[in-house]
């Protein structure tokens, strides 16, 4: 006789084992990354530029390659000895007063000598912000922009007005395909075969890729594809409000309530079917709120995007600042103003009547 | 055989061992009660029934089928014959009473047709049937969520009988109701064996609710079965087995 439990219970512990060695793999990797930064960022920032104050920072791969060796072999020492940093992160340090120790210790390292670094890469100058040069350009700007000049406001009117149904467009035209979209990339959907599991990454990925591109990059892209013109901008918000949204609405699928789904199934319902009847009324609320929402950021987003070609009042107030004509940029930069506050304050509302 | 379940083993991916070898068998218009305290394994023991769980190891035979391992068309028409019942009674709160009812169907009915919310008259007609037997068909329209917890529990049972199912499942029907209402609701479970002649296994907390509808009783500990037998034997030393030296009985009427 096959002894059942014995089979069960060893099915369960070779995957545990499996989990185990891959966290101490990358534990291993993230250790000699952690020491591999800290001699780089104490050596370049604080020894070069800070204490010996060298103009010309030397470089060379050749002694990349030798941190970056030293690093690999302390970094994977210290991983073994299961108490270091990323030891503790993946939950597989040793309990005990030395991994609390070494955490607490090189935790605070890590982040001050980033702090300290960032502090001097930034260039922080108290002296440039309060020079007298820069306090007089500072009060023509300002002067300037608190007396707009009016004569353009039909032309800036029509403009922001553009801008508007730029966004409008855009959010529109981004439900439908968001919608597709995100049930193909909710996990709580796709993970009963194979085929799902692999688009639902592969999605993921995309929707990460084209998010972390900003609209304004999408929009100088486009500007080039398709030229310069409200069109560009449109597509610009378009692709980044899909992959914005996508992500949204996916993480609304995935936090609805198990139980409703489970009674659907149940019911023999199939896959379709039970999107239909369980998921979709747990999520409308949500989406709308996310889309309407999203709308307010596109106006905003809409404004900046003109800056490199897309179109609206943007184009219009880079056109002005380049001809260094102060009092019609400080027209257009309050009259957006007033849009984006009206916007935001309209869906605000919005959202709130609709819960 | 209606029902029969051997050997059944249910290991999660946690770890956790919910069941240890389960074996028994359900001759059909039972009514069957699985006792046994939270965690003993009678939810994963009733999910494994209708596969919403993937058993680990064990066969399950419904109808003479082997049913353990039956996928896509054959899971459907699986779970079409058998009605479940949840605690938290799990209706889509934003929606009407009769379409939560109707929501039953949904394994009769073409993908299309269900999208498109578009019933027939027979669903209708026999959706007001399910909610008569329930005895709540005049909130036919209110948004389930408007209902109480009892209204809503009948609601979940007429939603399972529009199914037209053999076998109904019932995991802790009464365990978030006060106690008169749980007794009608378990009376309601009475009338669906006794007079639709359906077969009912039900997980309850309470002996008293065990010992009147049960016409046979097995308990659970730590995803073994302890006790098989009928409710009337199950005695004070019994008792004390399954739920533990400190536990004192509570009357229920």
């Amino acid at each position: 006789m096959i002894d059942h439990h014995k089979i069960a219970v060893e099915k369960v512990q070779k995957q545990q084992d499996k989990e185990n060695s891959s966290k101490f793999l990358k534990a291993i990797l993230l250790d000699s990354f952690f020491v591999f930064y800290s001699i780089l960022v104490v050596q370049r920032a604080i020894i070069y530029n800070f204490i010996l104050e060298l103009k010309e920072i030397p470089f060379s791969w050749g002694e990349i390659g030798i941190i970056a060796v030293i690093s690999a072999v302390v970094g994977t020492a210290w991983a073994f000895t299961k108490t270091s940093l990323s030891c503790k992160l993946f939950g597989i340090a040793k309990e005990g007063k030395i991994t609390d120790l070494t955490v607490e210790i090189f935790g605070w390292f890590l982040f001050n000598i980033t702090f300290i670094s960032g502090w001097m890469i930034t260039k922080i100058s108290i002296i440039d912000l309060f020079s007298e040069e820069g306090l007089r350009g500072a009060q023509r700007i300002f002067g300037a922009l608190f007396t707009p000049q009016f004569s353009i406001f039909d032309e800036a009117f029509f403009a922001l007005i553009e801008t508007i149904y730029i966004a409008l467009i855009a959010t529109l035209v981004s439900i439908p395909i968001t919608l597709i979209l995100s049930f193909l990339s909710a996990r709580n959907l796709m993970n009963d075969n194979p085929l799902s599991i692999l688009t639902y990454n592969v999605l993921r990925v995309i929707l990460n890729f084209v998010r972390s591109i900003e609209p304004l990059i999408w929009a100088i892209i486009f500007s080039v594809w398709i030229g310069i013109g409200p069109f560009a901008g449109m597509m610009a918000l378009l692709i980044h409000t899909i992959a914005s949204n996508a992500k949204l609405y996916s993480e609304a699928i995935e936090s609805i309530e198990a139980g409703p789904v489970e009674a659907i199934q149940a019911t023999g319902a199939n896959k379709i079917q039970v999107i239909w009847y369980a998921v979709i009324p747990q999520i409308v609320l949500p989406f709308l709120s996310f889309t309407i929402y999203r709308w307010d950021i596109n106006v905003r987003m809409a404004t900046i995007i003109g800056l490199v070609g897309g179109g609206g009042i943007g184009t219009m107030l880079i056109q002005y600042q380049g001809l260094a004509k102060w009092h019609e940029v400080g027209l257009i930069v309050i009259m957006i103003a007033i849009v984006v506050w009206l916007m935001d304050y309209i869906s605000a509302k919005i959202r709130a009547a609709i819960y | 055989m209606f029902l029969k379940v051997e050997d059944l083993h249910k290991v999660y991916p946690s770890g956790t061992h919910a069941l240890k070898g389960v074996s028994f068998e359900v001759k059909e218009g039972e009514f069957l009660v699985v006792i046994g305290l939270s965690g003993s394994g009678k939810s994963t023991l009733l999910r494994c029934i209708n596969r919403l769980h993937d058993p680990t190891t064990g066969k399950i035979t419904f109808l003479d089928k082997d049913v353990t391992h039956v996928k896509g068309e054959e899971l459907r028409n699986l779970r079409k014959s058998i009605g479940m019942v949840f605690q938290q009674f799990n209706l889509i709160k934003r929606r009407s009473v009769i379409l939560n009812v109707l929501s039953g169907n949904l394994a009769s009915m073409s993908t299309f047709n269900s999208v498109s919310e578009n019933f027939s008259e027979k669903d209708l007609e026999d959706a007001y049937k399910c909610l008569d037997i329930v005895g709540i068909s005049e909130k036919a329209n209110v948004r389930a969520d408007a209902l109480s917890g009892g209204q809503q529990q009948r609601v979940a049972i007429a939603r399972s009988l529009m199914q037209k199912p053999k076998l109904l499942l019932a995991d802790e029907p009464v365990a978030s109701l006060d106690p008169a209402t749980s007794n009608s609701i378990m009376q309601y479970f009475e009338k669906i064996n006794k007079e639709l002649g359906t077969t009912v296994i039900c997980n309850l907390h309470f002996l008293s609710l065990v010992r009147r509808y049960a016409t046979r009783v097995i308990a659970l500990k730590a995803g073994e079965i302890i006790y098989e037998g009928f409710p009337e034997e199950i005695d004070e030393n019994w008792f004390k087995t399954i739920y533990g030296e400190e536990a004192e009985e509570v009357e229920i009427r």
